[in-house]
């Protein structure tokens, strides 16, 4: 006989909800635990070039002691923090002012949300590669429009002058990011109850006050959602840096995404690679963590 | 009715019995290259597949593109993840990390079969890995100046023939052609975008003056000869005669839109002419390279995976034996416009109709000759990483003005620090 469960019974329930997620959690097991204990498994192997299937290498932690022992490490984890805190730090301002100007009643409304949403519709690579042509130092639009309204007397050397090519990666960032923040935050900003601003213009509130007590309050949870999102695209973003300058020049450009790389495909030392690859996890799920707690505790 | 089933069952089995015999004959052997569909190359590649297909009835190769940029990575991932195609072709430079993995087939008892000899195949010494043959060389190729007759001649200058006039002219044909403060033509245009150009442009300096990466499979980065070499390079940055952020392929769409006086490049520089406008191409010419030796090199190989089917090697090797067949080496130099790696074929019809083509032969014997190759003896495994270091040092003599003296030092320990 076959036994039965009755999951309508109050100390079954429970199992009856665990019964439904089952299938998701394996196939969330399957694409996204697996690999990163694969990667895990890598990083603490003394392998030039892994191979899935084979037997693997005896663990080690000499990719870790190259890690923390290498300058390029904690180069790529200086430039990666600067990149974090110049681009997250603008998309979200420009994101925040955009998103507060299209929320504004005026002609032309709809047409305005489109343009400010259209970099982001803009497939990364090919953004980029528009970008690395108009910001070519020899034959780009952007030196020529310079040079010929006589804003520079020679060539910014977009390519190879490390502040500019940091400066440069910067922009096509923040051109491509900003958006999606300017879309999430006048999510945010249309949910904002409309009693709230009456009664602070009753009470005599001013624009900034209303800004500072009742917009910011308000849209924190969403802004700390919006960080998060920046700082991990940031974080992992490879194909605009990858295609502008290759990480170049002098380093200034490499990130901690651009020496995993590196390390794994062009220079084949996947036990390298996959040791940075699990060090910018972690610090992405430290900083996620931190900016979500504290985003979310501020709002209340 | 009966009949009906009869007549159906009948049919069945047969389509089954077909069916089951179908895949023993019919095969797909994929092939990735970088050269589908190019001009010259990919007709030659066509060719070989098309008289494949021909004399193996059943089997087809289904070839497939990826770009050179992303070449070695997606080739990587194949192999890595257990998919590699059946046709392995890679350059020159990249090959090793497969073999030394393992992953390409020795070819020396299917070689020693067929009765190919290679010991004068140009470059094919390349391809041993380990003590075993892993590869057959496609392209051994010597560099050669490609100029703009018509750009030397309206400023009356002659052809460079060595460093001093080669430095010459690149001074006196960097112009403002058309008055609006902007540079528009160059007498020279060094690539400084790809790690792997930059250090190939900058050994053509270091070879003239005497110099080689490498002695005896050890780096010899800081010889004095070497760091002459490197000053030559660095001043033809600080003199500002060459634009700083172009490609190896912007450096040759200069040349093909006439605003290039000058290139050193390799023989492959002669098929990319057909690309330029008829009142550019008229006046582009091949000529010896100013430096000497001329820097020479192995480009491109042909192999096979080591863990597929013995059925699928039979069907591989004889597409590899067919590339390097007598008629098809022949063929070879005829669409690519440069010789080929097999010795003893005929190109004195290819001379008569084409000039270039005696000077590319001249170069690739000269560098042979000379044991010249772009890729660094004994550093072949650390190919890249080598290349990467010699990319930053070089955008810091450049870029910072270090010393080319203390360059080679940075060079000679970073190399020796990644060989060991």
């Amino acid at each position: 006989m076959i036994p039965t469960i009755d999951f309508s019974a109050p100390r079954h329930r429970a199992k009856f909800g665990y019964l439904l997620l089952a299938p998701a959690v394996l196939l969330m097991a399957v694409i996204i635990v697996y690999p990163i204990l694969l990667s895990v498994s890598i990083s603490m192997q003394d392998v030039r070039i892994a191979r899935i299937g084979d037997s693997g290498e005896p663990w080690t932690l000499e990719n870790y002691q190259w890690l923390f022992g290498s300058g390029e490490t904690w180069h790529a984890l200086w430039v990666t923090f600067k990149l974090v805190a110049v681009v997250g730090g603008l998309s979200v301002i420009i994101g925040f002012a955009t998103a507060m100007l299209v929320n504004q009643k005026f002609r032309g409304r709809a047409a305005a949300r489109l343009f400010v949403a259209l970099p982001w519709a803009v497939p990364e690579v090919v953004a980029t590669v528009i970008w690395a042509w108009m910001l070519d130092s020899s034959f780009g639009l952007v030196n020529w429009v310079l040079l010929t309204s006589g804003l520079v007397s020679e060539p910014i050397a977009f390519g190879s002058n490390p502040t500019a090519a940091f400066a440069a990666v910067c922009f096509v960032m923040i051109w491509k990011g900003y958006p999606l923040m300017s879309i999430m935050l006048l999510a945010g900003l249309q949910s904002i109850p409309e009693e709230q601003y009456q009664a602070a213009k009753v009470d005599g509130a001013g624009v900034w006050q209303r800004f500072w007590y009742i917009t910011l309050p308000n849209m924190l949870p969403v802004v700390g959602v919006t960080m998060v999102m920046t700082t991990l695209w940031v974080f992992r973003d490879f194909a605009i840096i990858h295609v502008l300058t290759q990480g170049g020049p002098l380093g200034a450009t490499t990130t901690l995404s651009i020496l995993t790389f590196e390390q794994s495909f062009e220079f084949f030392r996947m036990g390298q690679g996959a040791a940075v690859g699990v060090l910018t996890m972690v610090l992405c799920a430290i900083i996620s963590r931190a900016l979500v707690g504290r985003m979310a505790k501020s709002v209340h | 009715m009966t009949t009906l089933r009869k007549t159906a069952i009948g049919a069945l089995l047969a389509a089954s019995t077909m069916l089951t015999a179908l895949p023993a004959s019919a095969e797909t052997l994929t092939f990735v290259s970088w050269m589908k569909d190019e001009p010259g190359y990919g007709d030659w590649w066509n060719e070989i597949i098309a008289e494949f297909e021909e004399t193996h009835p059943g089997t087809t190769i289904n070839m497939s593109r990826v770009s050179r940029a992303e070449y070695a990575d997606t080739m990587f991932t194949m192999f890595a993840g257990g998919n590699p195609p059946d046709i392995v072709h890679l350059a020159a430079f990249e090959f090793q990390p497969f073999a030394n993995e393992g992953w390409m087939e020795p070819l020396d008892a299917r070689i020693a079969e067929e009765g190919i000899d290679l010991s004068n195949w140009a470059g094919q010494t390349t391809c041993e890995w380990e003590g075993e043959t892993v590869c057959i060389m496609l392209l051994y190729t010597g560099f050669v100046l490609a100029y703009n007759e018509k750009i030397f001649a309206d400023a009356g200058i002659p052809v460079p023939t060595d460093w001093d006039s080669y430095l010459h002219a690149a001074r006196e044909l960097r112009q403002d052609t058309d008055g609006d403060g902007i540079l528009d033509q160059y007498g020279i245009a060094l690539p400084f975008d790809d790690p792997a150009s930059v250090m190939q442009e900058a050994q053509n300096f270091v070879l003239d003056t005497g110099g080689a990466w490498t002695l005896d499979g050890e780096p010899a980065f800081d010889r004095p000869e070497v760091v002459e070499g490197l000053a030559r390079y660095k001043q033809l940055f600080t003199e500002n005669l060459t634009p700083k952020e172009l490609s190896s392929a912007d450096v040759r769409q200069l040349l093909l839109e006439g605003r290039l006086a000058m290139t050193v490049d390799g023989g492959w520089i002669n098929n990319t002419f057909r690309s330029a406008a008829p009142e550019v191409q008229q006046h582009l010419k091949i000529t010896q390279s100013p430096f000497s030796p001329p820097l020479g090199g192995t480009s491109n190989v042909l192999g096979m995976p080591s863990d597929i089917s013995e059925e699928k090697k039979e069907l591989v090797w004889d597409f590899i034996a067919l590339t390097a067949s007598e008629k098809y080496q022949q063929r070879f130099a005829e669409w690519a416009k440069t010789p080929a790696p097999r010795p003893g074929l005929d190109y004195s019809e290819l001379m008569a109709e084409n000039p270039s083509f005696e000077v590319l032969a001249k170069a690739a014997a000269d560098a042979a000759a000379a044991n010249v190759d772009r890729l660094p003896k004994g550093l072949e495994l650390e190919n890249n990483e080598v290349v990467k270091v010699f990319y930053k040092v070089a955008q810091q003599m450049i870029l910072q003005d270090l010393d080319p003296a203390e360059a080679a030092k940075r060079l000679q320990e970073q190399v020796s620090r990644i060989k060991d």
